[in-house]
Order: structure tokens, then sequence, then C-alpha cells
């Protein structure tokens, strides 16, 4: 058992000449029996990183390493992975028993009757072990899925890596296997790499997660962290549902203007932004409050334009009586009517800035009220 | 289903109700039966009756029971049974082979993804187009350049080509002049059957699953092990059709058996060339001639009978 | 070097993988550079493909491509009668093409060639989507009249020519006595041998003064083996074209004539398209069925490109001739093909 590490990792693609970068020096450690997520919006390049990690795609620069030995130059079938692909990716003329066993047969020298009792056992742990005699056509959409697990299971690799394993399921299956797949991985101690485009997923699966956007990583943090403390702008968006809510704004030394509203900032905020002169306010719609009156700091007048409950919450769409809305989550049971004039509070100490051009946070949400799952330091 | 059902509905596809429309079209379809059976038809009837019987009565009628009778098809039997023999011999092996190689070819060049595939894939496909006529001059003096009969004689001499037969004892085939030529045809089909095949094949192919032929790869499987136990199995259906397809075109030639089989006849001959010889006779005896093309087309009639709807699909060129 | 050391340089003995071994480090990186560049060339897909493609493509090319090479050289030469040809590139001319160009009988098989071609393409495009739209009306027992209309395309061109020579015998053939039962004498005619005057029409350069029935009724006896196929492939385009747009069709109250007209028949392109491809290189192999029906001389007003040549090559030994023939063949064949596959290509479809 050992890391899985990914060091100055690049892929470049040739488009009819014009030379395309896929991943752009990427680097992440993977420790030994670690759950991590590799999220982002498609064509960010999580698949690709992934496909290199499990040999099906070249890389164009840097190492992959497990532990100290040097994978990414060895053929897929010597680099002890096992994949789960997102179509299950089963062989239809074989059963199940076939498709569990195939990757034994081809890749040790185990005797027929051990491949048979691990292939046995793997799928007891499943609960497919009824299945063993059919074949995938004949099984349902979340049985497939299974097998495909228990394919990667039994063989017993150092890594596993999953494509968006569970996007062809239905939602209420999908947020079963969930619970199933972190339990089970955590049963197995095998270090997984997890690819989604679903940011659900990768809060709620993964150790850590790693936000990929045009080929870059943007940050490597638990799920709380990157929630929290986001190190830029596209991760405070992409992160979080409903998204985070954004305003433009201009520096004007201790005030944020934008042509709807002024925001006074606290001295200690006031140097954070000194050095820039548009910066984005972000603020998480949770963290917007509702007031009955205007009189208090960063409390503004606003009109409600559309309601959207959601039985336990309500999505609240706020309007500063031009075109810039955003919006509030408020509890499920708090009366809000479409066209009400509200009052909505903007507590400086959840708010997030970001450099305008760069988009690099500048100064994160104060953490004082919530408690950090043992934050750990950036890759 | 339902918009076709709609439209027929519409037409009245209910037959008890007299609608002009319906029975129009029906009555076409009809008719081009006729048409399309009548060669077939008269040509059958034409078989089964003696000389002056076909001469005096109209084609397409059944003989009457003085006119009946089975000889013409035991005269082409006789004269047909050894190219017929021949043809199975080389139709058979030529069209496996060519089944085989075609897959291969297809394989590598679907499963695959490496710069410069396509242009190979063209030069495959501009080969089905190929008019054989480009070809035959080189052809014949390839085939005169290359002795087969002695370079294979040290294998094939002695074992595979000696049978059993009754009566005759045993037959060295192999000492046969004949079956170099038949060799050289194999081969020449095989090799103007790839780029069809491959065609076929890699149509199939493409709709193969690539994470499925990933996972075999990181299950540990090499190029070759994919081939053997993933893409070999599942392509069964696509070789029924190109099978039956191939062994109706090589069934089919004349050409390259008229230029390949030295002076075009004799015991080497296959069974379109024996056709031709028997049809081409000064005496016009079209009762023969209507068996002998009935005996000569009965193996591909059996095949597309029997298996229309892959043949079908083969000639759609879809799998 | 011992090949222990080679080994461990190419890191293949386990102990020196662990890459913080004592070597130096440009040592090290050297390995690593020879690894991987050992590795990727082994597991580049074209290496891996190739033991799958390469050897059809080396026999597939051998036969097709360098015996197209070879035929084009072998036109270059006097290669006739007995003797070999000799293949001294100082003596290659093109004198077989100006013999050609001359030939008044290399100009009538052109011009048969292509009328064929046109003809018998469009003839059989016309039948098979006629067929196909019939056989696409929701009709009962739609599996056998397909089968029926295939049938003839399963058989051999030189089965078909013997069925059609007794079809078209001036005694007792079918059609004539057919026609002589329906009152219609008149129109009985010698198929393979009659024509028609063709009066003012023939001072029109090579129009004939009689218009001769045989090719016509070569093309009629091929539209029977052929349109089925025509109809098979135009039936797979016509059932790609989803039910919706039927309904949408009915819906906007197009009749059935203009539904056809106006949204089916533009959908069909490239079933046409490659129906027609194909359907012409039959007609540039149909060698086999007037081979069998008149022998390897079919006269002017039948004699097509291919006929010629195997004639001049075969049966005359004008080796060389009839190679230069095969090469316009070869290039009447490439006109037609290369913009379909170019067409393909471009269409990502290859």
């Amino acid at each position: 058992m050992a890391d899985l590490t990914l060091d100055h990792v690049s892929k470049f693609f040739d488009d009819d000449g014009s030379k395309v970068v896929a991943v752009d020096d990427a680097s992440v450690t993977i420790e030994d029996g670690e759950f991590l997520v590799l999220v982002g919006p498609s064509g960010c390049g999580k698949s690709t990183t992934l496909r290199m990690i499990a040999g099906l795609e070249t890389v164009s620069e840097g190492q992959i390493r497990l532990g100290d030995d040097r994978m990414d130059n060895k053929p897929p079938r010597d680099r002890d992975i096992a994949m789960v692909f997102q179509s299950y990716a089963l062989y239809p003329h074989m059963s199940v028993r076939g498709n569990m066993r195939f990757g034994l047969e081809e890749s040790t020298d185990m005797a027929d009757g051990e491949i048979d009792s691990l292939v046995e056992e793997t799928a007891e742990m499943l609960g497919i072990d009824d299945l063993l005699g059919r074949k995938p056509g004949e099984l349902s959409g979340g049985q497939q899925q299974r097998v495909a697990l228990g394919r990667a299971i039994v063989r017993d690799p150092e890594v596993f890596l999953m494509d968006e394993p569970l996007s062809n399921l239905d939602a209420k299956l999908r947020s079963q296997m969930r619970t199933e797949l972190q339990r089970l991985q955590e049963d197995l101690g095998v270090t997984t790499v997890y690819v989604t485009h679903d940011q659900t997923e990768a809060m709620t699966m993964g150790d850590r997660i790693a936000i990929l956007n045009d080929g870059e990583l943007q940050q490597v943090a638990t799920p709380l962290e990157a929630y929290h403390r986001p190190a830029n702008r596209f991760v405070a968006g992409f992160i979080g549902e409903p998204s985070m809510n954004f305003f433009q704004m201009e520096v004007h030394g201790d005030t944020l203007a934008d042509d709807s509203f002024t925001y006074s900032l606290s001295p200690e905020s006031e140097d954070a932004v000194s050095g820039s002169e548009h910066v984005t306010l972000g603020i998480r719609p949770e963290d917007v409050e509702l007031v009955a009156d205007g009189s208090a700091d960063h409390t503004y007048e606003t009109t409600v334009d559309v309601v959207e409950p959601m039985g336990n919450e309500n999505a609240v769409y706020l309007d500063f009586g031009d075109e810039s809305r955003f919006v509030a989550t408020v509890g499920g049971m708090r009366r809000v009517e479409a066209g009400e004039t509200v009052y909505a509070h903007i507590p400086e100490d959840a708010v997030h800035l970001f450099d305008a051009s760069s988009g690099d946070a500048l100064k994160n949400r104060s953490l004082e009220s919530v408690e950090l799952a043992e934050p750990e330091p950036q890759a | 289903m339902s918009v076709r059902d709609d439209i027929a509905d519409q037409l009245g596809v209910d037959l008890e109700g007299f609608d002009p429309i319906r029975v129009v079209l029906y009555g076409t379809l009809v008719g081009l039966v006729a048409f399309y059976l009548s060669p077939l038809e008269s040509g059958l009837m034409t078989a089964l009756k003696t000389e002056a019987e076909f001469a005096t009565s109209p084609p397409f009628v059944p003989p009457t029971a003085d006119g009946f009778t089975l000889e013409p098809f035991s005269v082409a039997i006789d004269t047909l049974a050894s190219a017929i023999l021949n043809s199975i011999m080389l139709a058979v092996p030529a069209t496996i082979l060519s089944a085989l190689l075609g897959s291969f070819a297809a394989y590598g060049l679907t499963n695959f993804e490496w710069r410069g595939q396509l242009g190979v894939v063209t030069l495959f496909i501009a080969g089905i187009f190929i008019p054989y006529q480009a070809v035959l001059i080189p052809l014949s003096r390839l085939w005169a350049i290359v002795n087969t009969k002695e370079l294979l004689a040290p294998i094939l001499d002695i074992t595979l080509f000696s049978v059993q037969v009754p009566v005759l004892g045993t037959v060295e085939l192999a000492t046969h002049p004949h079956y170099a030529s038949i060799i050289n045809l194999i081969i020449t089909h095989a090799a103007y059957g790839i780029p069809i095949t491959t065609l076929l094949f890699r149509s199939y192919y493409k709709k193969l699953s690539t994470e499925m032929l990933e996972a075999a790869r990181l299950d540990g499987a090499s190029a070759f092990t994919v081939y053997r136990r993933i893409v070999l199995p599942l392509s069964t259906p696509m070789f029924a059709v190109t099978l039956i397809y191939q062994f109706t075109q090589i069934w089919n030639d004349l050409l390259f058996a008229l230029v390949i089989i030295p002076s075009g006849s004799g015991p080497a001959a296959v069974a379109t060339i024996a056709l031709n010889e028997l049809t081409g006779g000064i005496i016009q005896t079209f009762n023969t001639q209507m068996a002998g093309a009935f005996v000569a087309a009965l193996p591909t009639l059996l095949v597309y009978i029997l298996f229309g709807d892959k043949f079908a699909k083969g000639v759609a060129g879809e799998a | 070097m011992s090949l222990n050391t080679l080994k461990r340089l190419l890191g293949r003995d386990g102990s020196g993988g662990s890459g913080t071994g004592p070597l130096p480090d440009d040592i090290a990186s050297l390995r690593g550079g020879i690894q991987s560049a050992v590795s990727s060339l082994r597991e580049s897909e074209a290496v891996r493909s190739a033991p799958f493609w390469l050897p059809p493509f080396l026999l597939m090319g051998f036969f097709v491509y360098g015996a197209i090479g070879w035929n084009v050289i072998i036109s270059f030469t006097d290669f006739a009668g007995l003797q070999l040809p000799t293949y001294d590139p100082t003596a290659f001319d093109l004198e077989m093409y100006r013999r050609a160009l001359s030939d008044g009988q290399f100009w009538l098989a052109t011009r048969n060639t292509f009328v064929l071609l046109v003809s018998f393409t469009g003839l059989s495009l016309a039948g098979g989507l006629g067929l196909a739209i019939l056989v696409d009306r929701g009709i009962r027992f739609e599996n056998w009249f397909r089968t029926i209309y295939l049938l003839p395309f399963s058989l051999s061109f030189v089965v078909t020519a013997v069925f059609w020579r007794w079809m078209y015998n001036f005694d007792s053939g079918v059609i004539n006595v057919f026609l002589r039962g329906i009152g219609l004498d008149f129109l009985a005619s010698k198929w393979l041998a009659g024509g028609v005057e063709l009066g003012a029409l023939s001072a029109i350069p090579l129009v004939p003064e009689t218009l001769q029935f045989k090719l016509f009724a070569v093309i009629f006896a091929l539209l029977w083996q052929f349109s089925g196929y025509a109809m098979v492939v135009y039936l797979a385009g016509l059932r790609a074209i989803p039910d919706d747009q039927y309904e949408a069709a009915r819906v906007d109250g197009a009749s059935t004539v203009r539904m056809y007209r106006r949204v089916i028949l533009p959908q069909l392109r490239a079933s046409t398209v490659s129906a027609a491809v194909v359907l012409m290189v039959f007609a540039l192999k149909a060698f086999d069925f007037l081979y069998v029906m008149f022998g390897n001389n079919p006269g002017p007003t039948a004699d097509i490109l291919s006929t010629m040549m195997y004639r001049q090559a075969f049966a005359a030994n004008e080796w060389a001739y009839g190679s230069a023939i095969a090469v316009v063949l070869f290039l009447v064949a490439l006109a037609v093909v290369a913009p379909y596959l170019y067409g393909e290509y471009r269409r990502g479809e290859l």
C-alpha cells in the first residue's frame, strides 16, 4: 500500500496542428486509503486525469507514482489498478461470474478454484451472489452497477478508479449507492480516485476533493474547507447548491460599491482588498438573512421576485429594484410572498472577497461559528 | 410503428371493406411478384419438360403428363457435379478466410486510435470498388509465375487430399493438377473479399463500447486476448452476415475463374464455368440449360431462403 | 555492458525499480527515458493494432493496389502474344493509349459503358425506390414481398443470363409468348438481335442508324436482378426516418404524395448516393452477364469496356492493349467512387 502521486502532470492533445491543453500541470498526492473526488464541469480534464492514471491516455509531461514506483510509463495491466466505468462496461456475452473472473484470469496465475472462491466471496459482500449465473442484459441498472464494482473489488488492486459510476442510476438509487460505496471503500481501505461532475457527490463522498477547471487544478481540500474556504471564485461558485451569490464591486477605500448598493468594510477586510480596484463580493444564500427592518449595518431593502419552496427551505430570489438579483435561502416554514418588500442582511463575517481579475480569494468568511474537520494544507 | 399503422388505417388495411387504393396497392405488389418470379417459374417449368414439350407449350405453363421428365435435371447434375464440388472446395475456405481477415483488420482499424488510421481505412474501402478488369492481366501473370502445385506439394501431396471413394478406391486428389488452381482462386477471392468484409465488420465494431474494451485492457487482457475473448464472441451475428454475403459472391463469380483456371475448363472448372459451358452449346436444349441454372444456383438460393434477413442486412451494409 | 547491467538500466529486475537507488541522476533519468520510450512504443496504439490490420492489409494491398500498379506498367509495354513482357522503363510509351483513342471499337465500348452505367443505375434506383415505398406502406406479408423482390440479387450473373436468354427467345421465350398472348404480336421482337430504325436521329455522332435492343435487353435483365438491392437500401433509409415526421406531415395536412416528395425523399439522399455507387460498380462488373449471353464479343451495340478488355487480352492476346483499356475502366470507376469516398471522409463516416 502506498500513496498515489501526480507530479506536475500535463496532457496535451493535438487538434489539427494546434496544441490543446487538457490537463495543465496538476500535482496532488492521494494518501494510502484515501477517497479523493475529482470534480469539475464537463470538459475540465477530470476524466483525462483519471485515464492517465489508468494508463488509457499517455502522460505528456510529469510523472505519476505509486509510492516510489513510477507508473506512467507502464502499460495499464501492470499498474495494479481497477476501474469502474460510467456505462459499467460489462462484457455482455459473459455471465456475472465470467465478468468477475475475467480480470483475475488475465492478470494473475490463480487456480480456477481460488478465483471462484474469491468471486463468490466478493459477490456475497455486494449481495449479488444469487446473480452469478445471469448475463448483464438480464440485470437492472443497479445490479449491473454492483457487478461493475464487484469486478473491480475482486481484483484487490492498489487503487480504484471510478469514472462517474453512479450517474446512470436514478436519483434514489444513486443516493443509496453513494452511502454504500463510501462504506465499502472505508471497509476495504483501498485508495480511490472518483470522478464526478456532481458537487453533491463530491461533498458527501470524498475525504478530500480536487476541483478542476479548464485543465487546471483549482483546489485540493476537504469538502468543508472547499465550501467555507474556497481558494478562488470558481471553487466558491462551483461548490454549494444553490450557488454563492456574487456581486462585482468597485473598491473605494473602506467601502465597496456597485450600481445597486454599497458595502462598508471592516479594517481587516479593507486590508485584504487594498491591492485591488475591483473585487467580487460573495455570499452564500444561507448566510443572507431576511430581517424585519433596515436599520442595521449591511442591511438592504429588496423586493421578492420569485420564491421556490423546497419543503425544508425556500429559495428566495431578491431584487435590488434593478436587474441585479440574488438568492437567499430561508427556513421552509417562513412565509415570503413574491412582490413583498423585505430587508436582506449580508453579514460581514460570512462574506467572501475575490480579486475581480484573478478570481483569487482575498478574504474568506470567518469561521468562528463553524467547526472544520481537520483542515489540511493544500497540496 | 404507430404512425405507419395510422397510415395503414387510413388506407384501409381491412381488406373486407372495399378500398380502391388498397386494392391497387396489393394488385401492384402481386403483379411485381409475378415479374420477379417469372424467369424462375418459367425456367423451372421448362426444366421439367421434354424437348418436344418446351418447344410447343408456353414456357410458364406446367408440363403435361406426357411432356414431364426429370431427365434435364439428371443430365445437369451429372455434368455439374464435379464443378459444384470444386465450387464448394473454393467457396467455403475462401469465405471463412476473407471473413476472418476482415474481422482482424476491422478490429485493428476501429478499436485502436492512431494517426494515419483513416488513410489506411480509405485504402481498404476503396478496394471494394475496384473493377476487376484492372487486375486481371497481373493476376493471370502472377498465377503463371507462382507454381502453387510445386510450392504446396510437400504439404498437400500425401495426406490432406487423398480420400477414400467407394467403388474408385483411394483417390489422390493432390495428384490432380487442378487443386493448385483452386488454391490460387481461394487466395485470390480471400484477398479481394477483405475490403468488403472489413467494411462490414468495421460498421459493427464501431458500435462496440469503448469503455468495455478499455475495461478488458485494465483487467490485464492483451490486444489479442481482447479480440479472442471479447470482440470475437460478440461478432457472431456479423460473422453470419459476412459469411453469407461472401459465400454468395464467391460462388457466383465467373471472371476470376475464367482467368485463373487454365483454359477455363477441365477438372478444375467451378460451377459458373461449367454452367456456361453447358449452356454455350450450339443445340438449344433449354430444358437442360434451365435445370443446370437451378442446380448451379441451388446453394446460394438455399442460403438466401434460409438466411434472407441476414443477407439483406449485409447488402444494405448494416449490422 | 553485461546483460544484468542492461537489465538494471532498463529497470526490469525489480530491485532497481524504486527510483531512489544509488544511480546518479543523469543515468536514472536516462534509464527513465529509455524505459518510457520502449514502453510507449510497445504500448502505442499503432503498434498494438498492427498485428491485426497489417497482414490483411498486405495481402489485400498486394492483390488490389500492387496488381493495379502492375497493370499500369504492362499498359506501357508492348506485351502481346506468347512473348513475355519486357519491363524496360526506357521502352515504356503511351502507344496503347493512342491506339485506343483511334480505335472505333473503343469509343463504341466507352459509349455503351456510359449508357449502361447511367440508365441501369437510374432505372434501378427509381425501381428500388418505388418498391421500397410500396413495401413500406404497412402491408401484410411484408417479409414475403421483400424476400421475393430481393431474390434475383442472390443469383449469379451467369444464372441470370441463362434465364434471360430463354426469356428473350424469339419463338418461345416468355416475353414474346406473353405479348402474343395479349394480342400485341407486333411488339414481339428479336430482343437480342433486332432493333428499330432511328432515321434522322442517326445524323448525331455515335448514334447508330438502327437502335439495337441488345443493350436495353441487358439493362432490363440487370434491372430485374438489382432493383431489389436498391429497395433494401431505400427501405433501411425509410425506416431510419422517425415516425414523428410522418405524423407531423399528416398533422400539417400533407397528402401522401406531397409527404413523400417534400418530407421523405429529401432525407433519402444518403441512401441514394450509397446505392448509386454500388450499382455503378456492379454495372462496371457486368462482364459475367454479357459474357454468358453473347460470348466474348457482344458486338458493337452491346460491347462495353470490360468485355472489350477481356477479349483483347485473353482472346486476342493483346495483353498491353487490354491493360490500357483496363486502366481507362479503372479511371471511370475512380471518377465514380472518389467523390463518394471523399464525401464520406468529410462527414467522418469512413
